[in-house]
């Protein structure tokens, strides 16, 4: 579908401009005005630069937690991605299983966020107790691997449903023809793999990804509920210093620190943007060429 | 039925991953329902001793005022956020599925930028906008706050199937001689259905999920479910109390899902804005 260009289209982008303008854009203002300033109370507020953001990035505190970030990320990404991408392979396409296993997958995603942590303290509880008596020791309270894992867990049982629908869905937009015409071709499960489904669900897997990193980067709820970011800090990722400012009413170190997180992660979705719109760009730009061609 | 090994191996190992997934998925939930059924305090006067199986958690779930006023609160603040989110995000969608236009592809990153801001980001401005316009402890505040995230999912969802209505519908419709509001109030709406529906599961899922700003926003009354929740841990929890509330949690989510489910599939192509 060719669109036209037409620049009275704005007016119907006005409500959501005015909606989310209201609601997210005016905050960030807000909250970029406050970093600048020490605030005891809103109404007694005193300049003072950049001096919380010297002081928020030169602490060795907020690189730490910055470094475990970084780390729980890529253990998520690389499970929830290739797992996620694995279940979805091996979904039903047709048939009442259809609806089954799209409603029971969808279940941890309805699960208000800190019921997550309710819900798992009983369960590891119990794991616990199952592994204590074939003689493994789980400790998830003062053990800091083991407190990794069961937040690990955690994550992987609440959000791999969100990457297999997203994956599953652009599965079903195969047509069995293609199917058929691999089996002609004698192609293997991989080749099926690699040169029909992977293709097929390059746009949704990069939404995936960076909703999944974006997410699990600013991770707060299940690392906090399940030990406050024990033992010793080796839990501590980088959204609890926030949430520790945000509860104290620390508007400076609050706000500044809301300025950094938003700045990592708006440049993190430009890249992703730009590579999306670079991937997109070369395969119109082969497609034109080999049309030239032939 | 012939046993042979290859027909075997067709049977079950094709499916084997998504029904251990789907096992891993409903372990953790075993122990919730299955305390939810059994009393476990004794209540006075009541006749129930402890561990029994009985209804009686649900029950008490109702006859306490606090946790059914949580239930309504959260029921209303995720359809008042709907009917906000969905005829915003439906024009703003169209505009971007029809048209291009100056500033399109970087306004729907601007978009995309909001809803991967975390929750925890905006809380603070947000609470003093909300306090010094008087919304706060109210539903129309989470409602509201909650439309960040959940207008630019919608605006996603929709253009990819507004994409895949032809515009040539659109073309003849003018032609026929209808106005740009009876065009879209009777024909595309009725038309976009199913995405309208797939959007209508993401603004529930988020907003009924989220606890950042239910719980900073409401501070003494309009209290959601999972503040409700919270509450009930004290110095002699009822357990049973808060494992039946869990389940109730649950419910409506699986509901929405399973109306929505046929279109849930057909929800997710992204579309390059070219």
């Amino acid at each position: 579908m060719v669109k036209s260009t037409n620049n009275r289209a704005w007016v119907f982008v006005i409500p959501a401009l005015l909606l989310l303008g209201f609601v997210a854009v005016f905050p960030i203002m807000m909250v970029v005005n406050y970093s600048f300033h020490d605030i005891f109370v809103p109404p007694a507020k005193v300049w003072v630069g950049l001096e919380w953001y010297i002081e928020i990035l030169g602490s060795i505190r907020f690189w730490e937690s910055f470094g475990r970030s970084l780390l729980f990320s890529a253990i998520i990404l690389t499970l929830e991605i290739s797992l996620g991408i694995a279940i979805a392979l091996s979904m039903p396409k047709k048939g009442v299983l259809v609806a089954v296993c799209l409603v029971s997958m969808s279940v941890p995603l309805l699960v208000p966020w800190n019921m997550i942590p309710i819900i798992w303290h009983v369960y590891l509880d119990i794991i616990g107790k199952v592994l204590a008596t074939i003689g493994v020791g789980f400790d998830w309270k003062l053990n800091a691997i083991h407190t990794w894992i069961a937040i690990v867990l955690m994550d992987f049982w609440h959000w791999t449903s969100l990457v297999v629908l997203l994956c599953y869905s652009s599965l079903t937009t195969i047509p069995d023809a293609f199917y058929c015409t691999a089996a002609i071709d004698g192609a293997s499960r991989w080749d099926l793999f690699r040169y029909i489904e992977l293709p097929k669900m390059k746009g949704v897997l990069m939404m995936a990804i960076l909703l999944r990193f974006i997410d699990s980067f600013m991770v707060f709820v299940e690392p906090f509920s399940l030990n406050s970011g024990g033992p010793r800090r080796t839990t501590t990722f980088l959204a609890q210093a926030l949430g520790g400012d945000v509860v104290s009413f620390n508007y400076g170190p609050a706000a500044a620190r809301s300025v950094i997180f938003f700045i990592i992660i708006l440049i993190v979705s430009w890249t992703f943007k730009t590579a999306m719109d670079v991937r997109e760009s070369d395969n119109k730009y082969n497609k034109m060429t080999t049309d030239a061609n032939s | 039925m012939k046993l042979n090994s290859s027909y075997l191996k067709h049977l079950h190992f094709r499916w084997l991953p998504t029904s251990l997934y789907i096992a891993f998925l409903f372990l953790p939930l075993l122990p919730i329902v299955y305390i939810s059924f059994h009393s476990t305090q004794r209540i006075h006067g009541a006749s129930t001793a402890v561990g029994q199986y009985t209804w009686l958690n649900y029950i008490h779930v109702f006859q306490n005022p606090a946790l059914t006023a949580a239930i309504i609160n959260s029921i209303t603040y995720v359809i008042l956020n709907i009917l906000f989110t969905i005829p915003v995000a439906l024009l703003a969608a169209y505009a971007f599925s029809r048209y291009s236009f100056v500033g399109d592809k970087h306004l729907f990153f601007g978009f995309l930028t909001l809803r991967m801001t975390p929750p925890v980001v905006m809380v603070l401005p947000v609470f003093l906008l909300f306090s010094a316009l008087d919304l706060l402890n109210t539903p129309l505040a989470i409602a509201l706050a909650h439309c960040m995230f959940n207008v630019p999912i919608s605006i996603w969802v929709l253009e990819s199937f507004i994409s895949a209505i032809p515009k040539e519908i659109d073309e003849t419709a003018f032609i026929d001689g209808y106005s740009f509001f009876q065009f879209f109030t009777r024909i595309l709406v009725p038309l976009m259905a199913p995405g309208i529906a797939v959007a209508c599961f993401f603004c529930f899922m988020f907003s009924w999920v989220e606890v950042v700003f239910a719980r900073i926003l409401t501070v003494t009354q309009g209290k959601p479910i999972s503040m409700a929740i919270g509450a009930l841990f004290s110095y002699r929890t009822d357990i049973g109390l808060v494992m039946a509330m869990t389940v109730l949690s649950i419910i409506p989510g699986a509901l929405v899902i399973y109306f929505a489910r046929n279109h849930i599939a057909k929800g997710f192509t992204i579309k390059q804005l070219n």
